[in-house]
């Protein structure tokens, strides 16, 4: 009998607890956990990776080294819109240019326009595994998912605010909740549990906060390694951060065709993966009156930089600033802290004229 | 009438690939067009100026050609090319240039138009050129035979070129393959110094995009499966099917195209047995560096051929 498969996926953002939980319930397959990101992971993706290619492939494929280090025989990459969809091919021959010994799973290479051929995919995972223990697994996942973009967005729309400090570690207790999870219960539990203690915290918010909004393309909005704990950064200076760009919300609520008709006015037609959500959720946001939309994005991103006439036109119309963060495999984060304080003083000082 | 052209087209990204089609598809209806004029380094300026930064140099380049024609005709044509199916994609740059230049040129005043080739969602080329034709003021019976007779005549255009192409290469002497998309091989400012210059060192140039579609998309499919890119496709596979009859192969690409950062990387790791050089074109001004990495190139060639001993 062929061994239990040791699965690995590169780490993004939180979303592994939910990868693991599909891999050990749906397909009873060992789940392994890459190392977090660290300057590490992004260091070997910079040096094995082509220069000008997107800063995601070069952190992911450092997270399959690291990954293939920890003790995984089997790695899978998702499909996607843009460049995305060939992330894997590429990355499987760097990883065996460099020596190593594993079986890849692209998912790309099922993603054919069939629907019974991303099926296949799942028999190469596990031949002898449920389809009904994958299909319920999947849905839990999902669940999952939701749950944890929920409390993420809860959380650092209001930490900012908590003097107590009781914040983070309510968020942290049930993050590790959702990684060790093992049933639909238990997800629903630490979801319940994170959301009364939350609620119990008294925070200190003022009348009309300053918020902002935080677009940008899929992997270094959603990653806070990648975006150098962008989110964090702002909720400590004392900003409402939203994030509608999630899992849950572009995926599993998608509606994009739908979006696509309420933005006609700054784009007829998709400009390509991300950018129709994009635009929408800046509009989202600036019909709201936030005080500023943060784009976040990596460097050599396609449809983001696609988008950025778009959003210079959406500014002037609304009347909302907008800064254009790029990020390349940097690691230090004062250049970042300059131009975000930069424009907090500015957006708090346009507020208080408006006041 | 005004007595202004109705439709500008400007010369650059998939016009190398679709001109003639477009050309011939307006000429059929009788409807007047004009072209702005061939790339140049004020026309790279502008455009430069014009479109974000971090953009890639084909795209620098057309917002500067369709900043040229803005005034001059009534409408700006910026077709969207998406795709031919779930398998068959274009890079998202081409997608997002109409939408790009209604934003960037949002105080000129100028009119664009478009056509969409979207196959996934229900547009696919004759349809779209249909659709097209209705919108310019014709039946859908008239555009639908314009679109045939073009696409016939770039048809058998893309064939002579083939033919001339198989020609070439029974000629003596070094052979060159130049891989890289139309419309940086072909724009006089970008490519075609390149070409001038392997032509003058007395190498025989030959092109990837002057092969069939068809065969060279298909040599692609096995060797690089999840390749969805149309145009990246096509050079993949030419580089395939060419490369033990050619000496040497130069990749051109502009800076920072997506799809060819990562194809190019794969070529480099799966060829062997043929030496490769990669050119990264720029805004930078100045042939020298180019020419000194060519020089080597051609030199490196002439030694494994054992004509410079």
């Amino acid at each position: 009998m062929r061994q239990q498969r040791k699965v690995a996926l590169p780490r993004f953002g939180e979303y592994n607890c939910a990868l693991k939980y599909i891999v050990e319930q749906g397909f009873e397959a060992r789940c392994i956990l890459p190392p977090p990101l660290s300057r590490r992971s992004e260091d070997l993706g910079a040096r094995n990776s082509p220069d000008l290619v997107c800063t995601p492939f070069k952190t992911t494929l450092g997270s399959m080294i690291e990954a293939l280090e920890s003790g995984a025989d089997t790695i899978i990459m998702v499909p996607g819109g843009c460049r995305l969809n060939y992330f894997g091919e590429l990355q499987e021959q760097i990883l065996r240019d460099l020596g190593y010994t594993f079986d890849f799973i692209n998912l790309s290479m099922y993603n054919t326009g069939k629907k019974t051929d991303i099926l296949k995919a799942l028999k190469v995972m596990n031949p002898r595994c449920s389809m009904v223990k994958a299909g319920k697994a999947l849905y839990d996942a999902a669940q999952m998912v939701e749950h944890l973009d929920d409390i993420t967005s809860l959380y650092y729309q209001n930490c900012g605010f908590d003097p107590t400090g009781t914040y983070p570690k309510i968020y942290r207790k049930f993050l590790s909740d959702m990684y060790a999870a093992h049933s639909l219960s238990d997800i629903q539990e630490g979801f319940r549990s994170a959301n009364h203690a939350f609620a119990d915290v008294k925070l200190h918010k003022p009348h009309n906060p300053i918020r902002i909004g935080l677009i940008g393309d899929y992997f270094t909005v959603m990653d806070p390694f990648s975006n150098l704990e962008l989110e964090q950064k702002l909720a400590d200076m004392g900003v409402e951060v939203h994030r509608l760009m999630n899992v849950s919300n572009d995926m599993l609520r998608s509606g994009e065709k739908n979006k696509q008709a309420s933005i006609f006015r700054f784009s007829e037609y998709s400009m390509g993966a991300s950018s129709t959500t994009d635009i929408w959720q800046a509009q989202y946001f600036a019909e709201r009156g936030f005080d500023g939309l943060i784009q976040v994005k990596s460097a050599f991103c396609m449809p983001e930089t696609d988008i950025m006439p778009v959003l210079a036109n959406l500014s002037e119309t609304y009347k909302i600033p907008v800064l254009y963060l790029t990020y390349d495999s940097q690691t230090s984060d004062v250049g970042l802290m300059t131009r975000l304080e930069a424009f907090y003083d500015m957006v708090d000082m346009r507020k208080k004229v408006e006041r | 009438m005004s007595g202004i052209p109705v439709i500008g087209i400007p010369r650059a990204m998939l016009y190398y690939r679709y001109g003639l089609l477009w050309e011939r598809f307006f000429e059929t209806l009788g409807v007047s067009t004009i072209l702005s004029s061939p790339g140049n380094r004020e026309i790279l300026d502008t455009g430069a100026a014009r479109a974000p930064d971090e953009g890639c140099l084909a795209v620098k380049m057309f917002m500067g050609h369709v900043e040229s024609l803005i005034g001059r005709c009534e409408r700006i044509f910026i077709p969207r090319y998406s795709n031919y199916g779930t398998t068959a994609l274009f890079c998202t740059r081409y997608e997002a240039l109409y939408d790009g230049a209604r934003n960037i040129f949002r105080t000129s005043g100028q009119r664009f138009i478009t056509c969409n080739i979207d196959a996934q969602n229900g547009s696919p080329e004759p349809k779209a050129f249909e659709r097209f034709g209705v919108e310019l003021g014709f039946s859908p019976k008239e555009s639908h035979r314009a679109w045939k007779e073009a696409s016939r005549a770039l048809e058998q255009q893309k064939k002579a070129e083939e033919q001339a192409q198989k020609e070439m290469i029974r000629n003596p002497g070094i052979k060159v393959l130049v891989a890289g998309h139309s419309y940086v091989l072909s724009d006089p400012y970008l490519g075609k110094p390149i070409l001038d210059y392997l032509i003058s060192s007395e190498a025989i140039c030959l092109r990837t995009d002057a092969l069939e579609e068809e065969t060279s998309r298909r040599a692609c499919a096995q060797f690089s499966p999840t390749c969805r890119w149309i145009v990246s496709e096509e050079v993949v596979g030419a580089v395939l099917l060419w490369k033990d009859r050619v000496d040497g192969i130069v990749l051109v690409s502009a800076f920072p195209c997506g799809p060819d950062s990562m194809t190019n990387e794969l070529l480099i790791r799966r060829i062997r047995g043929v030496p490769v050089l990669t050119l990264n074109l720029d805004t930078q001004s100045g042939m020298a560096g180019v020419e000194t990495r060519l020089e080597s190139f051609l030199d490196i060639i002439r030694f494994q051929r054992g004509e410079m001993v």
